[in-house]
């Protein structure tokens, strides 16, 4: 309900605004009006997550008070150049390049070609031909609708990567999906979509990265479904340096056929408000999925992962790594749980969340849960909180080494495990960079 | 280098351990600081390097007539003042490499040196490790990361030798290590003994002493040096013991 | 059989400890005033005036009931259970008693041999062990032995209603200070309807020169047991107090929503031990207590220390946290429990460390084990104030399971607002090895035995905080409770 002088963001109103900006949908993308449907239901049953709903308990959704949200529109972007985006780009790719400016494909940024035999690149609003059969299927058959934001991003999904390695295929170079976001007069919310499905023995690498012109106020709800065949591989990288006005919620719900392996590296370092939601369901006995994060949250930044990792099947095994780098008022909010169902023996499931805290005004709401149902398993989490260690600091200065850079040499240290699990050197270089600078600018 | 210590009084968490030290370590020299557990020598260690947690009550220390106690540990490095560790703290995620490469030049900076490139760096660093028979991969992990004792050690030593302090403190760099290691260790400390280079080694056992000869022997017993002499009186403690001096029964 | 449960009989081998089952499982003739059940003010009216109660207490207990009915039962845990209509239980049993006896000699002798049939030989093993012993029996104290030698010492130990005539000034100024009747709906209720209890208060410097003890047992059909324990230490005073229970075989469902409240002043330490036995249900799960307590310590006090060490096997729901409050800088905190689930037992339990001031300390050690179809979690707190300079935290939960149709859960809080307060939280969820168990099978013992034997192991550490008897009975119970659990 908002009145002329009201400001706030209700997500009815946001969907029928998006509805009517898709209407009318061009013939070639009927296919999608059962899924939005879907979505748009979803949206108006389920009310906003608030302070008792668990999983929001620490996690506040007060900035739609704050601004009217509207959907993006696909706006006068094309305009956009090569140069224009030229820093953004990671040195020295030569895998296919999809880049979306607000949701939406940027046919002249991107580059395609790239990818090897057999491997179906597509996007979603039909940009790259159209969608095939096999994708088509698959998409919103993977993720459940978890809040309102996902049902929204159901509703109004406007484009995004669609990819399938089929059986047998090992895409050779990596696939980059680059976001880049620019402001607009209004607050705009868009919702990218992404689809990922990679067929029995399948091999695939995947980036994909968020990131945007100068200091824009966005919201970029977005989501993801993987699905792996029995066997196939996947390592996905996922760098979110999103303008430190913007809001980032993601959504990526993975389901593990037997003896797949899923690796996933998040470096979530960006935003005024960022939530990552990362589900991954094993549904095949044997798989394997090891997830590395790195968050940072400096001034007045949320940064909130809530991992939901569940092991349904026996046999398999699942490692997490998250840790989180605090300053000035920042937050971060860690949820990492594990589920064992009944019959899920023999799993073997780590977890561990180290938060260093380099303010006082700094703060850190984590919870590491189990939830275990069958006994033959092996299961452990561990979690700290702490700020850095004096006696590695004073053996920095001892060897001369200032107070202000032998603390950003600690900070670096403590998240360069997970940085190192990036594949991509050019990732790992430029993400290291920007972490180095965004620390540098609130170094005290 | 001319390290002058007076009426050196320090407490750790409100309690006084030393109690009014007395020392004068001229250029070139290397004196030894013995004592039971609980003495001070490591606080007298850690007071020198600048730790926090030490807050000294009395006394002074100088260094060739300049003020210790009122600086901060970088400038004291910068200064020339190096301690090796008796527990070298690792440090996850720092490249050795890396961190060697910005002690030296961040002392460099300090003292209005010329820094060194990483090629430069690259070059002085190999020299070093010969220096001081230490293994290249050594360098290539995050600093003493799942290093052994006696490499934990060996780093501490590959430092000194990079850094070229004039006064080096080993804080009972011998604990903790075999014969072996014992000896490499010394091998580099004693490449690196030079007339403009002071060290103090502070140890329990006399055994280190056979491999680094001592100009004076000092015995720290109660936070104060209640006896000096030359290289004998090591000898004469492993003999008769602490507490022949404490009037305790301790074994040196 | 009939085994007499003492506390220092000579360890028993598994099998005889076994086929005890829940011995306990009996009630006593004893004719007892039970009012009709329901709830309203008159209820109230009725237990104040039946107890002589202040004016002052009768307000209090009106104020907390008219807060309850404003408020929601809680139902966020993880335990399941059916509603519990608070008009259908019965608010007051006592038996009938003469008041004030002299000497053990004038008590129904009926009520004795209830005692001894509960193991505690009031005149001669307490008395050659040094326990003082207030035994609750529903909801009046009858007997209360050895507060001579603890009066010496100035050691006040006696009932909450001889508290409200004795010593009113320090019951009013404490009782409801550490949790108030607004905290939750649980305190509200036993606020407003608390039968008795127990009231300690130890003075400045004292260390009391005994093992305090209370023991309770619920009745008659219908009852709730809510008792409310206080326990006062002036500055540089010490007292341990040992908390144990058991209950009869009953098909309703009964509830047990005790408040225990400890405040523990500047240097002071109070060592709080709960070995908790209450009937867990049938193999179907019915009859069993529901187990509702809210226990919290402020250690208002610099350098004050409060220790809750507890062993949980009984209940057919228990929910639970007993907590700390470190406000005095350089307060101690200690969490050491194992539970013990089975059968359909459901558990919800854990602790809340909050750390207000600088320098404060706490450490969390829980072992849990389950079995059977039993289902327990830990539900941790432990919050940084961003005053809480170098606070310290360190938790290990552990969880053990028996079978593959139980569970264990784990779901730590963590909030930190200081930079320099450290906080290490580690948890573990496995099952017993085979390779443990073979090795000691190889060795010449039962799969029963090794079993034991095992667990014991895995709750050692617990067991190593409980005062030294307790520490037997708790490790009996701990073999009872897994009997038939493996296999």
């Amino acid at each position: 309900m908002n009145t002329a002088e009201q400001t706030g963001t209700d997500l009815i109103s946001v969907l029928h605004q998006g509805q009517r900006l898709l209407t009318p949908l061009p013939a070639a993308l009927d296919w999608l009006i059962p899924l939005r449907e879907r979505g748009a239901q979803g949206v108006a049953a389920m009310r906003l997550p608030g302070r008792k709903d668990e999983a929001w308990r620490y996690t506040s959704l007060a900035f739609l008070e704050q601004a009217e949200y509207r959907p993006l529109i696909e706006g006068p972007f094309d305009a956009l150049q090569l140069d224009d985006v030229d820093e953004m780009l990671l040195n020295g790719h030569e895998g296919d390049r999809l880049v979306f400016v607000n949701g939406y494909l940027a046919p002249a940024l991107s580059a395609l070609g790239g990818a090897s035999g057999g491997v179906v690149v597509s996007a979603l609003a039909g940009g790259l031909g159209e969608v095939p059969a096999s994708l088509r299927a698959r998409l919103g058959e993977i993720a459940e609708q978890q809040h309102p934001f996902s049902a929204l991003n159901t509703a109004l999904m406007s484009d995004g990567a669609l990819i399938h390695v089929p059986r047998g295929v090992a895409s050779e170079k990596p696939i980059e999906i680059l976001h880049v976001s620019v402001g607009t007069e209004q607050t705009g919310i868009c919702h990218p979509r992404h689809l990922i499905v990679l067929e029995e023995d399948a091999r695939a690498e995947i980036i994909e990265r968020y990131c945007s012109l100068g200091d824009a106020v966005y919201f970029n709800n977005v989501s993801i479904e993987v699905s792996l065949g029995a066997g196939s591989e996947l390592v996905h990288s996922r760098s979110q340096e999103e303008s430190q006005n913007a809001q980032h919620l993601s959504d990526l719900q993975v389901r593990l056929g037997e003896r797949s392996r899923y690796r996933l590296v998040l470096a979530s370092l960006g935003g005024a408000w960022s939530r990552s939601d990362v589900r991954v369901t094993f549904e095949g006995e044997g798989a394997e999925a090891e997830l590395d994060g790195l968050m940072l949250a400096r001034d007045k930044q949320l940064n909130d992962v809530h991992l939901d990792i569940r092991h349904e099947v026996p046999h398999c095994s699942s490692r997490e790594t998250f840790k989180g780098i605090l300053d000035g008022k920042g937050r971060v909010v860690f949820d990492g749980r594990i589920l064992v169902a009944q019959d899920a023996q023999k799993t073997d499931a780590q977890l561990s969340n180290d938060n260093l805290m380099l303010s006082r005004s700094a703060e850190v709401d984590t919870k590491p849960q189990l939830e275990i149902f069958a006994d033959d398993v092996k299961c452990s989490h561990g979690t700290t909180v702490g700020e850095l260690d004096g006696d590695m600091l004073f053996y920095l200065r001892s060897r001369g080494i200032p107070q202000v850079q032998a603390t950003q040499m600690l900070c670096q240290g403590f998240a360069q495990e997970v940085l190192d699990r990036l594949p991509s050197e050019a990732l790992r270089a430029r993400t290291g960079k920007v972490l180095a600078e965004r620390l540098n600018q609130t170094a005290a | 280098m001319k390290l002058s210590i007076k009426n050196l009084k320090a407490e750790v968490e409100g309690k006084e351990i030393l109690k009014g030290l007395d020392l004068e370590v001229g250029p070139g020299e290397v004196h030894a600081v013995m004592g039971p557990n609980g003495s001070g020598k490591s606080t007298l260690a850690h007071v020198l390097a600048g730790r926090a947690g030490y807050t000294v009550t009395a006394g002074e220390v100088t260094m060739d007539g300049e003020d210790l106690l009122g600086l901060e540990p970088e400038q004291r490095a910068a200064l020339g003042v190096f301690l090796a560790f008796q527990y070298p703290v690792e440090l996850p995620g720092v490249n050795n490499t890396h961190f060697l490469k910005e002690a030296l030049n961040a002392q460099r900076r300090a003292r209005g040196e010329r820094e060194l490139d990483s090629v430069a760096f690259l070059k002085l660093i190999r020299e070093k490790l010969a220096m001081v028979s230490m293994q290249p991969e050594l360098l290539k992990r995050p600093v003493n990361a799942g290093f052994s004792g006696g490499e934990k050690k060996r780093n501490e030593i590959l430092q000194m030798a990079l850094l070229e302090p004039m006064l080096a403190i080993l804080d009972e760099t011998d604990s903790g290590l075999d014969i072996d290691a014992l000896k490499t260790v010394s091998d580099g400390v004693n490449a690196l003994r030079s007339p403009d280079r002071s060290v103090i080694l502070v140890t329990h056992y006399q055994r280190l002493l056979d491999y680094i000869e001592p100009d004076f022997v000092h015995v720290l017993a109660d936070g104060r040096i209640v006896r000096s002499g030359d290289k004998s009186l090591a000898k004469e403690l492993e003999k008769k013991g602490y507490g022949w001096l404490t009037g305790k029964d301790e074994a040196a | 059989m009939d085994i007499t449960h003492s506390m220092n009989t000579t360890p028993k081998n598994i099998d005889e400890l076994v086929a005890e089952g829940y011995q306990h499982g009996f009630v006593t003739d004893i004719e007892t005033d039970v009012i009709p059940p329901g709830l309203d003010e008159d209820v109230i009216r009725f237990i104040s005036q039946r107890k002589s109660e202040p004016e002052w207490v009768l307000e209090s207990r009106l104020k907390a009931y008219r807060h309850w009915l404003t408020m929601d039962e809680p139902k966020w845990s993880s335990v399941h259970y059916p509603k519990i209509d608070f008009r259908a239980i019965s608010y007051f049993a006592a038996p009938k008693q003469k008041p004030a006896l002299s000497s053990l000699d004038e008590v129904d002798p009926e009520l004795l041999r209830t005692y001894e049939k509960l193991g505690i030989p009031i005149e001669e093993q307490k008395a050659l062990a040094g326990v003082a012993v207030d035994a609750v029996f529903d909801s009046v104290s009858v007997a209360t032995t050895f507060r001579e030698n603890l009066a010496e010492a100035g050691v006040i130990f006696c009932s909450i209603s001889e508290a409200a005539q004795e010593h009113p000034e320090l019951l009013r100024k404490y009782l409801g200070s550490v949790v108030p009747h607004t905290d939750n709906y649980y305190a509200a209720l036993n606020a407003a309807v608390f039968t008795d209890g127990t009231f300690v208060y130890i003075p400045k410097g004292v260390r009391c020169p005994m093992e305090l003890s209370t023991y309770f047992r619920i009745n008659a059909q219908n009852t709730g047991q809510f008792e409310r324990t206080l326990i006062i230490a002036e500055e540089g005073s010490h007292v341990s107090y040992l908390e144990g229970c058991t209950a009869p075989m009953r098909d309703e469902n009964q509830l047990h929503a005790a408040v225990v409240e400890l405040v523990a002043m500047q240097d002071a330490q109070i060592k709080y031990s709960t070995v908790q036995n209450w009937y867990p249900g049938d193999a179907e799960g019915r009859g069993g207590i529901y187990n509702f307590v809210t226990k919290r310590g402020d250690c208002r006090g610099d350098r004050s220390k409060i220790s809750w060490t507890q062993v949980e096997t009984g209940s057919a729901i228990t929910w639970k946290y007993p907590s700390c409050l470190l406000r005095g800088e350089g307060s101690v905190g200690e969490f050491y429990s194992v539970a013990v689930t089975r059968g359909m037992q459901q558990a919800d339990t854990g602790t809340k460390m909050i750390h207000i001031g600088p320098n404060t300390k706490s450490t969390i050690v829980s072992k849990g084990i389950s079995a059977g179809k039993g289902h327990q979690a830990y539900r941790g707190l432990v919050r940084m104030a961003q005053r809480a300079e170098n606070a310290r935290n360190h938790t290990q939960c552990d969880s053990l399971l028996i079978g593959d149709r139980c569970g264990a859960h784990t779901f730590p809080y963590i909030e930190v607002k200081n930079p320099t307060a450290k906080v290490e939280h580690e948890a573990t969820t496995s099952k017993i090895g085979e390779d443990q168990l073979f090795y000691c099978r190889s060795r010449g013992l039962s799969e029963e035995d090794a079993v034991s034997l095992i667990v014991n192991g895995f709750c050692k550490e617990i067991f190593n905080e409980l005062p030294m008897e307790f520490a037997v009975e708790a490790q009996k119970l701990l073999a009872i409770s897994l009997e038939g659990a493996v296999g």
